[in-house]
């Protein structure tokens, strides 16, 4: 319990009157993939924008390691170590690969470490130096998904949360989208992931959540959740 | 049949029509700076443009310093007065994220500067008259005004200091990746207070630059700048609206436009097209004269 990176507990979020999360509790321990997996609708998007200071909370508690984010605005919340690859990806199309690198890199304490970042950054996605100079808008979506994440780890977070990265990405795509997943896991990056694509997430996840409107159904590490025959019959069977 | 006048006529006709429109065109790059960040249409950008023309006369008379060297006072005063206005007028708004409010605040701010220029400096027309007002120069063969043609060189030195700004510096792509999209720009730890405070400033201060081109060029009343706002608001339209370079070429369009119904129409018909095809380039081509239609994404 002591060295838990990320601890939310018992959330409330809603949109105006109608709620979305109900006592919903999750965890990250440094350095692991965590997965959050549900069907359409079932509040996964929300918590990640409750973690990352785009809702505000009802009810609850958020803290990185110890520290409280319930109500600091989001730019706070990016700098105490948060980055956020929202779902859409939310890239500057009309800007440059380059500049929206750059803007990864925007809050103070990662500018220093701007070409470095932009290095390792370029090891991991070659095609991106390619493209540095195009629009970010004139990529094939496969790239955008990578440039969205490349631009979230040029600022070193602590903790790297991915919303349905494999969206409207083709098969092939995606099989390269979950082994970059585990190359950053493999370089030390800890990171949330939400999936609609259970089977695929949980086979990474060192521990995964179930939410099911807007509750917490089920948890447990990723092989414990894959064998589950619950989940075998409620999510899996459509997909695989 | 319209009757083709010899080409001298339609140079100078396009040479004074472009000079005129710069001023709209600086006007209107201001509008889009503010736009992009805020979202809000600054109405009482005009009302800054000769609330700085006063304020230039002033140093002129008051003190005997040359309009044009006022813009090393104007346009730095510009930048603090700008990021007070977000400050002090806008910052509450802007965090309830009711644009309405933000509209009305900045309708209120326009009727209050034209009221206070009102009871310092009268309601009457001003002007600043030095020695060189009515001195022409000779520019592709044209003669003309050389206080117009300094205040297209402000115009354009203005907006290219703007463009440098926003594409050299990570600040200003910050400004740029707000504008854009501003959701995606907290979570790169951008402060929204920040790029409006800092989109507010350079609006300002570009005000204070058109002011000494407006103080040097035409009299002026403190009722003369919302006609300014909207033109500003038309030269936004046809330069496509986050384009800030074409803020500037939108404006001397509508320069052109103006000079040739002047001529060819006649006056009273100039700012009824100039609305008209305001209206015209929302309906068929919202995104501007110079951009391809945006593909959905
Ligand atoms: N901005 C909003 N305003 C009102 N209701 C919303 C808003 N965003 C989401 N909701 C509602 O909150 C609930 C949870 O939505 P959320 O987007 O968090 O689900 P999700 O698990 O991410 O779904 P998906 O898999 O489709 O992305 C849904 O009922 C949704 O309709
Ligand atoms: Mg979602």
């Amino acid at each position: 319990m002591a060295n838990r990176l990320l601890e939310v507990s018992d959330l409330d979020v809603a949109y105006g009157d109608v709620g979305a999360l109900w006592g919903v509790s999750i965890h990250v321990d440094p350095g692991t993939i965590v997965a959050i997996v549900g069907a359409n609708g079932a509040g996964k998007t929300t918590l990640m924008k409750a973690i990352s200071g785009l809702v505000r909370p009802k009810r609850g508690e958020i803290r990185l390691g110890g520290a409280s984010l319930v109500g600091r605005a989001p730019e706070e919340i990016a700098r105490m170590g948060i980055a956020h690859v929202p779902e859409g990806r939310g890239l500057f199309r009309q800007m440059t690969v380059l500049e929206n690198l750059e803007l990864g890199a925007f809050q103070p304490k990662a500018r220093p470490r701007l070409q470095q970042s932009l290095e390792k950054a370029y090891a991991l996605f070659p095609r991106l130096r390619e493209r540095a100079h195009q629009k970010a808008g004139s990529l094939s979506g496969g790239e955008q998904q990578m440039l969205a994440i490349a631009r979230a780890t040029m600022s070193d977070p602590a903790l790297l949360i991915l919303d349905e990265p494999s969206l409207g990405l083709s098969p092939l795509v995606v099989q390269q989208m979950f082994a970059l997943i585990q190359t950053l896991h493999g370089q030390g990056v800890t990171i949330l992931l939400v999936e609609q694509n259970i089977h695929q997430a949980l086979k990474v996840a060192d521990h995964g959540f179930v939410l099911k409107t807007g509750e917490l159904a089920m948890q447990g590490s990723g092989a414990e959740l894959l064998a589950d025959p619950e989940i075998q019959k409620a999510y899996m069977g459509v997909l695989e | 049949m319209l009757n083709i006048p010899p080409p001298e006529i339609l140079l100078q006709l396009s040479i004074n029509g472009a000079l005129g429109g710069a001023m709209y065109g600086v006007a209107a790059v201001g509008l889009s700076l503010i736009f992009g960040t805020m979202r809000l249409i600054f109405l009482a950008q005009g009302a800054m443009i000769i609330l700085a023309a006063y304020f230039v006369r002033a140093l002129f008379y008051g003190l005997g310093i040359d309009p044009f060297l006022s813009l090393l006072i104007v346009v730095p005063v510009g930048l603090g007065v700008g990021w007070l206005i977000y400050q002090g007028l806008f910052r509450r708004a802007a965090a309830e994220e009711d644009r309405n409010i933000s509209l009305l605040i900045a309708v209120g701010l326009m009727f209050l500067v034209q009221n206070l220029m009102t009871v310092v400096w009268g309601g009457n027309t001003a002007a600043v008259v030095t020695t060189y007002t009515a001195s022409g120069i000779e520019l592709l063969g044209v003669r003309t005004s050389f206080t117009r043609s300094m205040g297209f060189l402000i115009a354009l030195a203005g907006t290219g200091l703007v463009v440098l700004f926003l594409r050299g510096t990570l600040v200003g792509k910050a400004v740029r990746a707000a504008s854009e999209d501003m959701e995606a720009a907290t979570l790169m730890g951008i402060s929204p207070h920040r790029v409006n405070a800092i989109a507010f400033a350079i609006g300002i201060s570009l005000a204070g630059a058109a002011g000494v081109a407006v103080a040097t060029t035409f009299p002026f009343n403190p009722f003369a700048g919302f006609i300014f706002s909207l033109k500003a608001l038309v030269a936004l339209a046809l330069g496509g609206i986050g384009n800030v370079a074409g803020a500037l070429a939108g404006g001397i369009i509508l320069g052109l436009i103006e000079a040739y119904v002047q001529y060819f129409i006649s006056g009273g018909w100039t700012n009824a097209i100039a609305y008209g095809v305001f209206l015209a380039v929302l309906m068929f081509k919202p995104e501007g004269l110079f951009s391809r239609p945006y593909k959905k994404a």
